[in-house]
């Protein structure tokens, strides 16, 4: 018997125009892992936003067809009431801690569930032992990484020992190890689970079938052989490319130097210690690692937002940095004079951006009534009209659909040779795209 | 000791240091609440002591040029329209004095409250104070927002300098701290906050010291009123 099915479902945001799902119908058996897939702003989120009860109780909007969750139909139960039955792990992990301490923030689904007294810490350490988090129980939840974060989430969603789990672009913020030890520990539980992720390879290699999304209706529902021929021959893009295609690049001067640097934030150990690094303009370097080794921090010490503490670090011309965090490019309320903000106010060249990013046409609309694909755009759009000389992107393609990924490859290689670019990022296919180098911190530098 | 016996202790001090009349009193209530303050990381103490101590300063500052008491001038200014003469009395600054040490006492109880009370344990033991506890652990949220709103302004080249351009960041900090409420607020209810039957940890043995805690913290307010 299916554990969650969803029946002819169709669904529109209040004030929307067009439905975010359309004539929707899936069901999922127990122990399925299921990946949904498809474009920024084709209704996954939404999708698994109506198998926990989100849609419509919290959002409200037009719902019709059926979703039921353990034969429990989703419209007269409120999705407190499916917490435990179902349970969700959100894109942002930051967004989803209710507590300051690890074992009570794993412990609050299971207070909420009403789960015997006694019984609660010992799930909740159980579930943090499941996914590999135990040493992290009496930890401040301020204290952790954002892929210790992602863990914490899982743990909590574990917890409850559900039925149906329902994970959104969960990896985000993991390295390439970590990732796959996070999938491994959502396989190993035996559960349904319902995944949504951009970073296509890792993905398939654990689920079942896939399920491919285009504006709200479902054009694939396959098992993953199947689904990979599919892909491969109706929409390529998603299996990823074969390199960059590019000869050796033209190396111009040195544009950024670090030389022996050293960083610590407070009076504690340095992050980063005795690095070296050098940016050529017309070269592409893709900077990669695990999680805590002090990418982000060599990025800001390279576009000379941080001054290093020992060492030098040398810098020529402009540099423009693009932060993890899209909400951070939303200070003004319209898009252009955002845009305008790094160019003294100059709106012919804000609007230039715009177009070059696909968002013309949404020069006065509010940045935060953006969809989180478009907000990731007009931060570049915000960076990259400055055009500097020494360009540093922190994780730019962070639910970044496989379609934009590559427009943006494009976009960063057609204007490569009047700059230096530093990509910091853990997406392994978007470096073989983009990089003309590629340097793994901690491990001897690798030509791509 | 348990969070609900600190609270009580940190209110106490406040409402003792509202209470009093004397300068010394009042300053030895700041001091003590000051040296609580800075068990916390160094890194994390400096927002709410530097906004303590900078509004308590402020209102030291502009009390006597507001308050009009005592015979005994140590400043006479000029005349100026609408607010009359211009001076400084011993009285107005020993007033500024007391009010400046109240409003740092307050920031001080507070500042402890929010960086050392283990928020969790008083949610549990409080739940009508879970809305409070839960704005107070959005206070580091906001400070990041901030701090990246100017991180990604420098990204772009521009510095940001002095309260009127920190000022601009208010109205995307306020757009910002309503949007991840809104978002908290989706995913609590996804794992059944608001739901009947909600059960809860064993909390702690409510002990004698905690008791005694309670005690002085009565006392406190009751010196406070009398003979301080």
């Amino acid at each position: 018997m299916a554990v969650a099915r969803a029946d002819r479902l169709t669904f529109t945001y209040p004030d929307a125009d067009t439905p975010a799902l359309c004539d929707v119908s899936l069901e999922l058996e127990p122990g399925e892992v299921v990946a949904v897939l498809g474009p920024s702003g084709s209704g996954k989120s939404t999708l698994l936003r109506a198998f926990a009860g989100l849609v419509p109780h919290f959002h409200g909007g037009r719902f019709e067809g059926r979703v039921e969750i353990a034969g429990l139909d989703t419209r007269s139960v409120r999705p407190s009431e499916l917490a435990g039955t179902v349970a969700s792990v959100f894109q942002d992990p930051e967004e989803q801690i209710v507590l300051s301490r690890v074992i009570r923030e794993v412990a609050f689904g299971l207070e909420n569930i009403g789960t015997a007294s006694d019984e609660i810490l010992v799930r909740a350490h159980e579930a943090l032992a499941a996914v590999g988090s135990a040493h992290l129980a009496d930890r401040a939840v301020a204290e952790l990484s954002g892929g210790e974060l992602q863990r914490v989430c899982l743990a909590s969603a574990v917890a409850l020992r559900p039925k149906l789990l329902l994970l959104d672009e969960p990896t985000s913020q993991l390295d390439p190890a970590a990732a796959d030890a996070f999938l491994e520990h959502v396989v190993g539980l035996g559960i349904a689970v319902l995944v949504s992720d951009h970073r296509l390879q890792r993905i398939l290699e654990h689920a079942d079938r896939v399920l491919f999304l285009e504006a709200g209706r479902v054009r694939l529902d396959a098992a993953v052989p199947a689904a990979e021929d599919w892909l491969g021959q109706n929409r390529p893009i998603w299996l990823g490319g074969s390199g960059n295609g590019r000869a050796e690049p033209d190396r111009g001067e040195s544009m950024c130097r670090l030389e022996g640097v050293r960083f610590a934030y407070s009076a504690g150990l340095p992050v980063v210690d005795g690095v070296d690094l050098e940016l050529r303009r017309g070269e592409i370097v893709a900077l990669g690692g695990a999680n805590g080794t002090g990418k982000t921090t060599i990025a800001k010490l390279a576009a000379g937002l941080l001054k290093p503490d020992a060492g030098t670090a040398e810098l020529r011309g402009r540099a423009a940095m693009l932060l993890q965090d899209p909400s951070r490019y939303c200070i003004r309320e319209r898009a252009d004079e955002e845009v305008a903000i790094g160019v003294r106010g100059d709106r012919r060249r804000a609007l230039g951006a715009l177009a070059a990013l696909g968002l013309a046409g949404m020069e006065s609309r509010h940045p935060r009534d953006l969809s989180t694909g478009e907000r990731e755009r007009l931060a570049l759009a915000s960076v990259l009209v400055i055009d500097p000389d020494v360009l540093v992107l922190d994780e730019p393609t962070r639910g970044v659909d496989p379609q934009r990924k590559a427009e943006l490859a494009k976009l960063l290689r057609a204007g490569s040779e009047h700059r230096a670019t530093l990509v910091v990022t853990h997406d392994e296919e978007f470096v073989r795209v983009v990089a003309d180098r590629s340097i793994t911190l901690g491990l001897e530098a690798l030509l791509v | 000791m348990r969070p609900g016996a600190a609270v009580a202790l940190l209110a106490a001090l406040a409402a003792a240091a509202l209470l009093a009349q004397h300068l010394a009193a009042v300053a030895v209530v700041a001091l003590l609440l000051f040296a609580v303050c800075l068990r916390a990381p160094a890194d994390r103490r400096r927002f709410y002591l530097v906004g303590t101590l900078v509004s308590a300063g402020a209102l030291f500052v502009l009390t006597p040029f507001i308050e009009t008491i005592g015979s005994h001038p140590i400043w006479t200014g000029p005349i100026v329209p609408v607010l009359g003469q211009i001076d400084i009395t011993h009285e107005e600054l020993t007033s500024a004095g007391v009010n400046a040490l109240r409003l740092a006492a307050v920031g001080f109880a507070f500042a402890a409250y929010a960086l050392l009370l283990d928020h969790d344990a008083l949610l549990q033991a409080v739940r009508f104070a879970r809305p409070a506890a839960l704005a107070t652990r959005m206070m580091p949220t906001l400070e990041r927002d901030a701090a990246g709103f100017l991180e990604a302004l420098r990204g772009r080249g521009v510095e940001v300098n002095g309260i009127r351009g920190r000022a601009v960041l208010l109205s995307p900090l306020l757009a910002s701290a309503l949007e991840r409420g809104l978002n908290l607020a989706e995913a609590m209810e996804a794992r059944g906050y608001g739901r009947a039957g909600r059960t809860s940890i064993p909390r702690p043995r409510w002990r004698v010291r905690d008791s005694i805690v309670v005690a002085v913290a009565a006392a406190i307010v009751a010196a406070g009123a009398l003979w301080l």
